[in-house]
């Protein structure tokens, strides 16, 4: 039985923990009853209340004296209501506080648009120096998490809410800068997957066109994405992104930079905001978040190219 | 006796050095947030003061626009090294206008009002934590408590019974725009204090004896956090300004800087 984002980010960090009694855990009312973290470790758990920002400052505090603070609550209550922390802290300060966000894109669903959160990477990879990773599936997720208690450098990690994802197959324990998840026909267009949804919604386009290529990413930062995007480029020049994000501070834009001499595009949430209810793939159906959308976009870019036109 | 009396002595005189460092930086060509820096002095002074028991003090100045007032105080508490003075925000050197991590003695950046407040805790807690002595000192203003982190956080310090955290309120009166009883007044302070579940001590915040004393003391099996209501004047020590809400910030020549050292006592 494989874990959620967020119940592998617990069981990770509690079994650390154990040999690592620098870390703590924080969390702002949202880490639930039965924390594994907090029956294990009961006197490095502090469930500090509704106070997203007063919690990262204060894990900014146990950094700067020698602890290793993973904190988590909703992604936009992390990277949005808190965000001026995160620039002063995790940025230049360059604080090891680890921010666990849950709730990311809009796995909130019918929760509505106070609990989604579509413009994280935005504001994140616009503040230097904070590794920021979506992790996809059980086995991607510990990884991160061993790699940001051993780094003790600022992360921040996205996930959903209770979805499970079956981890990608990959050699040894670390994480590769870029997982082939299908490494697709010479000349082929590629997909670029990129947090939970987004390598759904690949993983199925992959099994419609086993021609295409499939790169999934985790790491999302600009250091990582430049290094990715080289890889990439060796391979392939047409991409597709698939990101449960905002057109603007998405990967794809990001990608397009870093690739000028390729053809990039992407499937993203664009402008709109969900008003209505739903589980979580209807609500990413009411942004054309879906597969259609990807298979679409994925035409529109074999049209472009005067190879596949002819 | 004499130890005190030696002490209030050593004290003093760095006050009085410090007031005429922060008259450096006002009369720069960057000016200085000078009314605060001078009301805020004397609690830096006998904070920093504490400091030198060695034993794990940290001192947070959420208040950071009177950074120029606490690079002169970590100057003659032997803390900063560099007379910053000559240096204040020039390019080169890192004595900006509101501090940073670069400057030996400050951890944390501060100036964007509020988080200061959170940092101390964050350091109390973990001082606990470790089982160790020492306090997560933090020093706000008192314009300041108009940001919510400030009271967010003093919501999560009494609920975790942070006893060694203490924020100190230097009660000038003062922001930007005015005084702070036109503009969102604070009634009924230690009152609000107390209502969070705090100690509180209210003491004249130019008096470093008082504040000394208020400061010195073994938080380690307290379980309440401590708030320092410190009343202080805008300007102090420079008659020109003290009190006066227009000095906020101030820049002056060389010549008037001079003529306001020498009152300086």
């Amino acid at each position: 039985m494989t874990l959620s984002g967020r119940d592998a980010y617990r069981d990770e960090l509690t079994r650390l923990a154990a040999t690592d009694p620098t870390i703590v855990c924080l969390e702002a009312d949202l880490g639930g009853k039965g924390h594994p973290f907090q029956a294990a470790h009961p006197d490095r758990f502090f469930n500090l209340g509704i106070a997203e920002g007063a919690m990262i400052d204060m894990a900014t505090g146990l950094a700067v004296a020698g602890y290793k603070p993973f904190v988590s609550t909703f992604a936009p209550f992390a990277a949005l209501r808190a965000a001026e922390s995160l620039k002063l802290t995790l940025g230049y300060l360059g604080a090891g506080v680890t921010v666990v966000a849950p709730y990311a894109g809009v796995s909130g669903a019918w929760f509505g648009t106070t609990h989604h959160c579509l413009e994280d990477f935005a504001v994140l990879r616009s503040i230097p120096g904070v590794t920021i990773a979506a992790p996809y599936g059980e086995a991607d997720m510990r990884a991160v998490i061993r790699s940001a208690a051993r780094s003790g450098r600022p992360h921040y990690l996205r996930t959903g809410r209770n979805a499970t994802y079956q981890s990608l197959s990959r050699d040894g324990d670390e994480l590769p800068l870029v997982n082939w998840a299908q490494p697709g026909e010479a000349g082929a267009s590629c997909l670029v997957s990129v947090g939970e949804e987004g390598t759904r919604l690949a993983l199925a386009a992959g099994e419609l066109r086993p021609e295409l290529a499939h790169a999934h990413l985790t790491y999302l930062d600009h250091d990582h994405l430049a290094a990715a995007a080289a890889e990439l480029s060796r391979r392939h020049t047409r991409f597709t992104v698939v990101e449960e994000h905002r057109r603007e501070g998405g990967v794809a834009e990001a990608l397009a930079l870093l690739l000028p001499q390729c053809e990039v595009t992407g499937v993203n949430a664009g402008h709109d905001w969900p008003v209505q209810g739903g589980d979580h793939d209807e609500v990413m159906g009411q942004l054309g978040l879906d597969l259609p959308a990807v298979l679409s976009a994925l035409d529109r870019l074999d049209r472009l190219d005067p190879l596949v036109a002819r | 006796m004499t130890a005190t009396l030696d002490l209030d002595t050593s004290l003093a005189e760095r006050a009085v050095q410090a007031r005429k460092l922060v008259i450096d930086m006002a009369a720069s060509p960057r000016g200085c947030h000078l009314g605060g820096s001078l009301s805020v002095l004397d609690i830096l002074i006998a904070a920093l003061h504490r400091c030198e028991l060695d034993d794990g003090t940290q001192v947070v100045l959420s208040k950071g626009h009177a950074a120029a007032g606490l690079y002169a105080a970590l100057h003659v508490s032997g803390i900063l090294p560099q007379n910053p003075a000559p240096l204040y925000g020039q390019l080169g050197h890192p004595y900006t206008g509101h501090p940073g991590p670069k400057v030996p003695g400050v951890l944390f950046p501060t100036g964007s009002l509020g988080h200061g407040v959170p940092y101390a805790a964050g350091w109390a807690l973990a001082r606990r934590l470790g089982g160790q002595g020492g306090l997560g000192i933090a020093v706000a203003g008192d314009g300041e408590l108009q940001e919510g982190l400030v009271w967010e956080t003093c919501q999560v310090a009494a609920a975790q019974r942070l006893g060694n955290f203490v924020l100190v309120v230097d009660r000038n009166g003062g922001q930007n725009d005015g005084l702070v009883r036109d503009i969102s007044p604070l009634p009924n302070l230690a009152a609000r204090f107390a209502a969070f579940g705090f100690e509180t001590a209210e003491v004249d915040g130019h008096d470093l004896t008082a504040l000394s004393a208020v400061l010195s003391g073994d938080r380690s099996t307290a379980e309440r956090p401590l708030a320092v209501i410190a009343d202080t004047v805008k300007g102090k020590g420079v008659p020109a300004v003290e009190g006066k809400a227009g000095s906020h910030y101030v820049t002056i020549d060389a010549a008037r800087a001079a003529k306001w050292k020498r009152m300086i006592r």
